[in-house]
């Protein structure tokens, strides 16, 4: 029943599953020299791109590393934002906290956003809704998310519905069957990572910039813009972060030919 | 900072600050001379020289404003010690330079600490990757050299990379010394767990690696700071706010504070520092990021020129793990007060006793 579950489940992950990092991956070039446009990602690839503009004549609104094209500095931390949201258990704060909006990114394709993906459901008729909670391979969406295949979260114990709601499809669900904004996932993630919920709330897990006093306007990172819900499971390092390039080392000092003089000679005991 | 700031300072030719001494632009040594004090005490004697000469005579001499700023600049005191109208011309004086050398309006801020606030910082050594977006993130805020040659690249942060190590079997017979001597265990001189010595050179395809665990490593803005006991001419100093500053106009660049520090934190600018103008950051704080001269010591100040404006240090924007928090100790809804309530907490060489405002955590 496990494993047939995780092979099925695949297909019906959706257009909104395009946290999918492989896909996004090819969609996002560092650089596109025809255009002369910097494309850089946020905080893993996929997830959050920006386009480097000037906000001001000299002042960019961010800085890409040239080798990864990570972005390393945010002219305007809340540029492209928006207000957060309700929160439980968050004072409420109006204009202090602010999301970059995930929507945009459900419409990969111009028909995904208006066939399925547009907050009302499928329009086919009838409606294909699933009848039970066994996934049905769906050839569109496996085609279009190959990584869907190799679902990595939950071990076999979810499946798309646990996540993602069964007639809207732009939006995620939450215990009671009430959709969840793509800009909140947090209200989704912490049904089960309540002690993450927890820290995230506080400052302690998760990312944020902007001002640092705690009474500050603050653009935070929900989940999903470091985290891949489909591949939590990373097989290489298994931290839930997927893995990434790194930047170039320092400089050795002068004469130093490289970093492995001490490893191969021994310090005398 | 916000960019819609950049033009709230007043210009700098709103400060009418050069006394005729100033004005002189007698630079024996040419318009070429540079801006370290070590330069100015070797030109000192013909300096003495073309004193002697009057300064009168000198101002009718003056035709490069450059020349003139420089002049005034090697007169001025320690920063610390000057007044509010003192420390307004230095830094007038600094913007005019800096604003025609690397041909933009550059700001020299002078932000003094806010009331109520000690900065500090936490660190997740659990959730580091390695990646060193960090480090760069820091060269791009803070204007530190970037240049190809030996010397020439300067960053504050350092990532170590800790081996995780083990016991193995085939080790078990290797006892030290061989014959005669004291007899260890083969296992005695193999790393086990996480060891203490790191590396900062790696260069994998990805990270994190399987087997190793990262510990970034900068300043750490102790309480209690050995550099700056040690400096003479006390030219680096604790800020009212906690950070660890340097004036490096006042610096001698004797090189005393890199040797005290137990944290590898400082950096000596041995050559001519090369900052590209495209990539000069224009907005600067006066004992933050504004560009350096070779001959003096530099290292992190939690980017003053953000964190006085309330704007969170570069590094702990940039980090992709979310590992880096920063906020105010005196203020217990703050994120590192959190951290110090609620996570396991420890300072690097906490036995050193220099009581840091870094603090590593883990979850």
């Amino acid at each position: 029943m496990k494993r047939l579950v995780s092979k099925l489940l695949l297909l019906t992950v959706s257009c909104a599953g395009m946290i999918n990092p492989g896909f996004a991956q090819d969609q996002a070039p560092a650089t596109a020299p025809a255009l002369e446009e910097v494309i850089c990602f946020e905080s893993r690839k996929g997830a959050s791109e920006v386009t480097k503009i000037d906000l001001q004549p000299g002042w960019p609104n961010v800085k890409c590393s040239t080798k990864t094209g990570a972005v390393l500095w945010w002219g305007d931390p809340f540029d492209g934002t928006v207000p957060m949201g309700d929160m439980p258990l968050l004072p409420n704060v109006p204009g202090k906290v602010v999301v970059k909006p995930r929507s945009a990114k459900m419409n990969l394709l111009p028909m995904c956003g208006t066939a399925c993906h547009n907050g009302v459901g499928p329009q086919f008729n009838p409606p294909t809704l699933p009848k039970d909670k066994k996934p049905k391979p769906i050839p569109t969406m496996e085609a279009m998310f190959p990584d869907a295949k190799n679902f990595q979260h939950g071990r076999g114990r979810i499946w798309c519905l646990d996540c993602h709601h069964t007639t809207q499809r732009s939006k995620f669900v939450d215990n009671f069957g009430d959709p969840i904004s793509f800009d909140q996932p947090q209200l989704l993630c912490g049904k089960c990572h309540g002690d993450k919920l927890r820290d995230w709330r506080d400052g302690i897990h998760g990312k944020r910039i902007g001002e640092w006093a705690s009474t500050g306007k603050k653009r935070w990172f929900v989940c999903t813009e470091c985290h891949n819900p489909h591949n939590v499971q990373d097989g290489v390092r298994n931290k839930g972060f997927i893995q990434l390039e790194p930047e170039t080392p320092p400089q050795l000092p002068r004469g130093m030919k490289d970093a492995k003089h001490e490893l191969l000679h021994g310090v005398a005991h | 900072m916000a960019p819609e700031k950049i033009p709230n300072v007043a210009p700098a030719e709103d400060l009418a600050c050069e006394s005729p001494a100033q004005a002189a632009s007698a630079d024996p040594s040419g318009p070429d001379m540079t801006t370290s004090r070590r330069d100015f005490m070797k030109a000192g004697g013909m300096l003495s020289v073309s004193s002697l000469l009057g300064v009168g005579s000198l101002i009718t001499m003056s035709e490069d404003a450059n020349a003139a700023v420089e002049w005034a600049e090697h007169f001025q005191g320690n920063y610390r010690l000057m007044t509010q109208q003192e420390k307004a011309e230095a830094r007038a004086r600094l913007e005019r330079r800096y604003s025609a050398e690397y041909g933009k309006r550059v700001v020299v801020d002078g932000t003094e600490a806010q009331e109520g606030v000690l900065m500090g910082y936490a660190l997740n050594i659990r959730k580091c990757i390695g990646c060193r977006r960090c480090v760069k993130a820091c060269v791009a805020e803070n204007n530190q050299s970037r240049g190809p040659r030996p010397g020439e690249s300067i960053e504050w942060i350092q990532v170590l990379r800790m081996e995780r190590g083990g016991f193995a079997e085939e080790k078990m017979n290797h006892g030290y010394p061989e014959g005669l001597g004291i007899q260890v265990g083969g296992n005695a001189y193999t790393p086990a767990g996480q060891v203490l010595e790191g590396q900062y050179y790696y260069e994998p395809e990805l990270v994190p690696e399987k087997d190793a665990t990262y510990m970034p490593i900068a300043c750490m803005q102790c309480e209690k700071p050995p550099c700056v006991k040690v400096c003479p001419v006390r030219t680096t100093y604790r800020e009212p706010d906690g950070v660890v500053v340097i004036d490096y106009n006042w610096c001698i660049g004797c090189r005393m504070c890199m040797g005290a520090c137990p944290y590898w934190a400082r950096r000596l600018n041995v050559a001519n520092p090369v900052l590209p103008k495209e990539e000069m950051n224009p907005v600067t704080h006066y004992l933050g990021n504004r560009p350096r001269m070779r001959g003096v010591v530099e290292k992190c100040h939690w980017c003053m020129q953000r964190s006085r404006q309330g704007r969170y240090p570069a590094c702990v924007e940039v980090c992709p793990v979310g590992a880096r928090k920063f906020g105010n100790l005196l203020d217990p809804e703050s994120e590192v007060s959190l951290i110090l309530a609620r996570k396991n907490v420890f300072r690097l060489k906490a036995e050193m006793n220099t009581f840091p405002k870094f603090f590593y955590f883990y979850d």
